[in-house]
């Protein structure tokens, strides 16, 4: 076809005799690193359905999915962000807010459509200030989306006056928020449609693949004659529609939104993409792993609720899980140059 | 090879040339011009800031203390998102433990810790510095809830905090006096001593430096361990000031400390900046907030006036800068030919 498709074809040439040689060398670790999530979500679960009381009825696990589908539409999202070698968008929590209050506090006075558009006009504005800043400049990942989200949470606070919005009752957010279909909510078929959705761009799109190879080799990319600032523009655009259609989900579940619903979004959707074997040091990675990560955080999180063990004791766990599975990815790799 | 290379800009002679390499390699810019900016603003707007000193003072020894610590750290390249929990967990741990003679060497003491927790990761097992130490931030605001039991605790010694928050002589009170007692120890430590320059070159080109023999993964030990002391330090502060700790102490440090860092011109890449940047950095931020205090504006709104102002910071950075000149120059040429056909 075009010039782009040539390159494209030439880079995957390339790329295929290294890859060889790593999956060669590094043996156990790696397959853990990249396949544990499979090994380590069926142990939870079964474990959980035998040991934790309440675990295995319909309701727990509808709830689970419920509880899962926001931050997993974030954390499949960010997916790009990471796979791009950025590290991770901070800036998620102010974006899930922005989106959750728009929908209520505008489609309540102007319907879910006139909702919808500023809610994507907000989250464009978020991408590109990320992407421009992080692509264009070359600024810190971690420090523009730390600056972002503290903008947008302020402004969001401003302009909400911090208070809490209900949607109207019967409205149609909360017809979407209670939509069932037999014990699965309408929330977990968005979460996959659009894991199917940002897995095909991946996989099968120049764009998808320009967003890996920028993240395994930032500098041949460029070098290739790829516009490696829009690609980072892209993949923080992708990262900030979903964060507004998980906005959308969270605030229908509960139909009420405020400024501070989406705190710690960040670190769980996070954990959830690297416990699911995306690495972060870019280039390695997939969006239906990510899936698995967050049913692993969703399931992990929902155990210990069910056990009583306090907030305190979760995210401490958390944080040890992301130190384990990071340095089990380093591990694989240090023993995959040797 | 015995001939001695001349560094750029070194053989200029007279006064005003050497006065402009002095200024060339200072990288304290931006924050100057901020501090400079704000102070003329405010010496129309809001002259009340300039007589409220101590408050002021107060306020960007709050702001600065934890971002000194950060910007040994920053030198070498590497970042310490876990700050913010430190703060709070040490804080928490400074309240539970009924004596203070015990309680403060022990908050201390895990900050400490942390550091070598977060060295280790980072140096030792070799991951990313900015994905070890947000677990560490996690972990932490963890511990903090958990050893908090997820309330607000108070400190035995009511009497003791109290007595804390009292100027010592002047206006200065305990925080202020620590606060430049640790700017002068880490001033000191990365100008004068060996162990604090090398700091610099780690950041600068880590495989250089450690070609020249230095102990990159022990001067990575000593970054971290800094900044987990100092923002254990910090927490300590807090805790003793207000009387209690809470669990969530510190939600805001994080972009404080890092806004102060960057703006003072410390390279986030490493190798070049100044804790005497940061001292600039974070006065600007402090008079800006007892300014933003003063005319009543909104906690929400500070901090977007604050988030804006890292964000300007860390892309006028003079590599983004250089980034984005070389794109906008790559593109001029397109569009002459293109006018030209």
């Amino acid at each position: 076809m075009d010039k782009k498709t040539t390159l494209t074809q030439q880079m995957a040439v390339a790329q295929e005799p290294e890859k060889a040689i790593v999956e060669r060398k590094t043996g156990a670790l790696s397959w853990v690193a990249q396949n544990g999530i499979f090994i380590f979500l069926a142990v939870l679960i079964l474990v959980a359905s035998f040991a934790v009381n309440g675990f295995a009825s319909l309701e727990n696990l509808t709830s689970i999915l419920n509880r899962a589908a926001p931050i997993g539409i974030v954390a499949v999202g960010m997916t790009y962000v990471v796979i791009s070698g950025n590290y991770l968008d901070l800036s998620v929590v102010a974006q899930v807010a922005t989106a959750g209050v728009i929908f209520l506090a505008v489609g309540n006075e102007y319907g879910l459509f006139v909702a919808a558009l500023a809610a994507f006009a907000a989250s464009l504005v978020y991408g590109i200030v990320n992407g421009v800043a992080v692509g264009y400049f070359k600024a810190n990942a971690v420090i523009v989306t730390l600056a972002t989200t503290y903008i947008g949470l302020g402004l969001l606070r401003f302009f909400s006056g911090g208070s809490i919005f209900f949607g109207n009752p019967d409205g149609p957010m909360e017809q979407f928020g209670q939509a069932k279909l037999g014990p699965i909510p309408a929330s977990t078929f968005v979460l996959l449609a659009i894991t199917i959705v940002l897995s095909i761009l991946l996989t099968r799109t120049n764009f998808g693949f320009l967003v890996k190879s920028f993240g395994v080799n930032e500098k041949a990319t460029r070098l290739a004659g790829v516009n490696t600032d829009r690609v980072i523009v892209g993949a923080f655009l992708v990262t900030a529609f979903a964060a507004t259609l998980a906005g959308f989900v969270f605030a229908a579940y509960s139909n009420t939104a405020v400024s501070t619903m989406s705190q710690g979004f960040d670190f769980r959707a996070l954990a959830a993409i690297i416990i699911g074997g995306t690495s972060v040091f870019g280039g390695r990675g997939s969006v239906l792993r990510t899936l698995l990560g967050v049913m692993f955080v969703s399931v992990l999180n929902n155990i210990l609720v069910l056990v009583g063990i306090s907030f305190g004791y979760q995210q401490l766990a958390l944080g040890i899980i992301i130190l384990l599975a990071v340095t089990l990815d380093v591990l694989s790799r240090k023993l995959g140059e040797k | 090879m015995t001939e001695t290379i001349q560094l750029g800009g070194a053989k200029e002679t007279g006064f005003f040339p050497r006065l402009r390499t002095i200024i060339g390699r200072r990288t304290e810019g931006r924050g100057v011009i901020l501090l400079l900016v704000i102070l003329a603003v405010l010496a129309f707007t809001q002259p009340l800031v300039f007589t409220a000193l101590p408050v002021t003072i107060g306020r960007i020894a709050l702001i600065g203390i934890v971002a000194l610590g950060l910007t040994a750290v920053i030198l070498m390249g590497e970042l310490d998102l876990s700050v913010a929990s430190t703060l709070a967990a040490s804080g928490v741990v400074v309240a539970i433990i009924p004596d203070l003679r015990i309680a403060i060497p022990a908050a201390l003491l895990m900050g400490i810790v942390v550091g070598i927790i977060n060295a280790f990761f980072i140096a030792i097992v070799g991951i990313a510095s900015f994905i070890a130490s947000l677990g560490m931030l996690f972990a932490l605001s963890g511990l903090a809830f958990v050893l908090s039991n997820e309330v607000p605790v108070s400190i035995a010694n009511q009497d003791a905090g109290l007595a804390f928050g009292q100027p010592l002589f002047g206006p200065v009170t305990p925080r202020i006096l620590l606060f430049f007692l640790v700017f002068i120890a880490i001033q000191l430590f990365v100008t004068k001593v060996k162990a604090g320059r090398e700091f610099f070159a780690v950041g600068g080109n880590r495989q250089a430096a450690y070609d020249s023999g230095i102990p990159v993964k022990r001067r990575i030990f000593t970054g971290f361990i800094i900044s987990g002391f100092v923002s254990a330090l910090a927490g300590v502060i807090y805790t003793l000031e207000l009387t209690v700790a809470t669990p969530t102490a510190g939600s805001t440090v994080l972009l404080a400390s890092f806004a102060a860092a960057i703006i003072g011109g410390n390279y986030l890449k490493g190798g070049r900046g100044s804790i005497i940047g940061t001292l600039i950095g974070a006065s600007s931020l402090g008079v800006l907030q007892v300014a933003l205090f003063l005319s009543g504006v909104q906690v929400p709104v500070q901090n977007t006036l604050i988030g804006a102002i890292l964000l300007i910071a860390v892309i006028t950075d003079p590599s983004s800068l250089r980034a984005i000149s070389a794109r906008v120059r790559a593109t001029l040429p397109d569009r002459t030919k293109v006018e030209a056909q």
